[in-house]
């Protein structure tokens, strides 16, 4: 495993806000930090699905439909990415055995990048879930509300696909090169 | 050799709460957490990690722990609180009334999961019920919770079976049961995703459906009649054409024997009226030659006819001139005779009184004389007995009618 370059090291910082313990993949560290940002991605997502559900509830109970609708259907977003992460792969122990390849520098640039990037976006999505419950716990018109609900809806979907992504580049180490 | 450990024998296990302590502990054992797996240890009262996705080796201690043990100095309680992490569906029957009285039973559908960090609230579960969690033991728990609090609302709201189908009443069901079970779930463990309502055929829609099949049965047996109809009706036109058309053949066939026999008749009459026409040409023939026979005579009669009425103009005419001849000569001998009495004075009354009479009587003598010759003339003509027509004298034949006189 070759050691972190220095061009992610401000990914890595800004990582490390929010999770105090990673490092980027660095030897033997590789699977720790999956699972670190996989659980912190997993939290995130809860405490978006919290807020909305929330907004969910509310609107139900004071006869909002509209609202309540498109709170379900984040919220189920929400769910779906939740499972991605719950059920994504996390690479081999042994690469000499399991057949994956060494990684790269590149690899590691773009497993950070992206480590970085889903944990803004997830990030994101929580800070606009709160607003959206704020909006909705005030005077703020119903169609804002749902604005925002939408919104996080969007981002919980970018989320997912940025995850994918990661996804698809750690697969890319299982195999070795020809 | 590892003896493998499996918490999971059934696949409506949802949860296992395992007491450590009754697992051999002097042979190792090892349980395999896969992704959608978790266990949760628990340890003289505290809960511990969160594992899954992890071989966990020497679950009950092993020979180790079984020295540990006898010596006192482990962990005197340790618990395994295993969990599926995926997505269970219940189902909870139930049965209801609509507002019109109806009877609706179906069943309640609920998908759940068991989040790796809501492992250790499976304990409420545990704590009045036995160590094993299934889908029928979670359907029992929230059955009245949700007859109550979902079920019943929701169906009170519906008046009728076209909205109990719907899927507005789909959604309310699903939106109430997440608002009013979410703190029940949560409290046992559980995370609410998805619900939704199996409901089978009310007393109404049974009725219609019977109603709709009966229609169309009976529609079907009209189509079938309609078309044993049809095919009946195609069958006779068929065999009407077949017998129009045998019925014309036949016909055509008689006549085409009349035809033959008219038309051997017809060169029979053909054949009279040539022979008939040939007769008539000939007789034809025949009357003008006889014609031009007859014309060549009456042509020769009318030709000595005319020759001797010739001739008696001629003499007529000579005997005119003759007579006016004479006349001229008396006048001019009176004349004379009358200038040479005045000339010598002997014109007197009496003279020219014997004068006159003279002369009258010498017209008279003139006018007799053509008298008689009209009346010896006139003998010499009488009628034709075919025609009536006036013949002279001589002629062999009419020359009006043509007939020998």
């Amino acid at each position: 495993m070759p050691a972190v370059p220095i061009e992610v090291l401000p990914y890595i910082r800004g990582i490390q806000l929010v999770l105090s313990s990673y490092e980027g993949y660095t030897k033997g560290k590789r699977r720790e930090a999956d699972g670190l940002i996989r659980d912190e991605i997993k939290r995130a997502g809860t405490r978006a699905r919290n807020h909305l559900s929330n907004i969910q509830d509310i609107a139900f109970k004071s006869d909002k439909m509209d609202i309540a609708k498109i709170a379900k259907l984040a919220t189920s977003e929400i769910d779906n990415l939740i499972e991605d992460v719950d059920k994504s792969v996390t690479g081999m122990n042994h690469a000499f055995f399991s057949g994956a390849r060494s990684v790269k520098v590149s690899d590691l640039k773009k497993l950070i990048k992206h480590d970085h990037d889903v944990i803004e976006m997830v990030t994101k999505a929580i800070n606009i879930a709160n607003s959206a419950e704020h909006a909705f716990s005030t005077s703020t018109p119903d169609e804002e509300v749902k604005n925002l609900v939408q919104q996080c809806q969007q981002m919980i979907t970018s989320c997912q696909g940025f995850f994918n992504s990661r996804n698809k580049i750690l697969g890319g180490l299982r195999q070795k090169t020809k | 050799m590892t003896k493998r450990f499996r918490w999971r024998d059934n696949p409506n296990v949802l949860a296992k709460l395992i007491d450590a302590n009754n697992l051999n502990t002097w042979k190792a054992q090892e349980v395999v957490l896969k992704p959608n797996e978790a266990c949760a240890f628990i340890v003289d009262g505290r809960i511990g990690d969160i594992l899954t996705e992890k071989v966990v080796s020497n679950i009950a201690g092993g020979f180790n722990r079984f020295i540990g043990d006898m010596m006192g100095i482990t962990a005197k309680d340790r618990r395994l609180l295993f969990a599926m992490t995926g997505p269970a569906d219940i189902s909870i029957p139930f049965t209801g009334n609509l507002p019109s009285g109806s009877n609706v039973n179906g069943f309640a559908n609920i998908r759940v999961q068991i989040r790796d960090d809501d492992i250790p609230k499976l304990l409420n579960m545990f704590a009045n019920s036995a160590p094993m969690l299934d889908r029928q033991r979670l359907a029992e728990v929230l059955h009245n919770e949700i007859m109550m609090r979902v079920v019943n609302p929701t169906l009170a709201e519906c008046e009728d079976e076209i909205k109990l189908r719907s899927s507005a009443l789909q959604d309310k069901f699903e939106m109430r049961a997440e608002v009013e079970l979410r703190a029940t779930l949560s409290t046992l463990g559980f995370t609410f995703l998805k619900a939704f309502m199996t409901l089978n055929q009310t007393d109404n829609e049974k009725i219609r459906e019977l109603q709709a099949q009966l229609s169309a049965a009976t529609n079907t047996e009209g189509a079938h009649a309609e078309a044993l109809m049809e095919r009946i009706a195609i069958r006779e036109a068929a065999t009407m054409r077949r017998i129009e058309c045998e019925v014309n053949i036949a016909k055509a066939e008689a006549a085409g024997k009349v035809t033959v026999e008219m038309q051997s008749e017809l060169k029979e009459l053909r054949k009279q009226e040539a022979q008939w026409e040939a007769e008539l040409r000939r007789d034809e023939g025949k009357l003008n030659l006889r014609m031009k026979e007859s014309s060549h005579k009456t042509e020769q009669a009318m030709a000595l006819f005319e020759q001797v009425q010739a001739n008696k103009r001629e003499r007529i005419k000579q005997q005119m001139e003759h007579q006016n001849q004479r006349m001229d000569k008396q006048n001019d001998l009176q004349v004379k005779m009358m200038e040479m009495a005045a000339e010598n004075d002997a014109l007197t009354p009496e003279v020219m009184q014997e004068f006159l009479r003279q002369q009258t009587a010498q017209k008279a003598v003139d006018g007799s004389g053509i008298e008689v010759e009209a009346a010896q003339a006139a003998p010499e003509q009488y009628e034709c007995k075919g025609c009536g027509k006036p013949v002279m004298v001589g002629w062999n034949a009419c020359p009006h009618c043509g007939i020998k006189l």
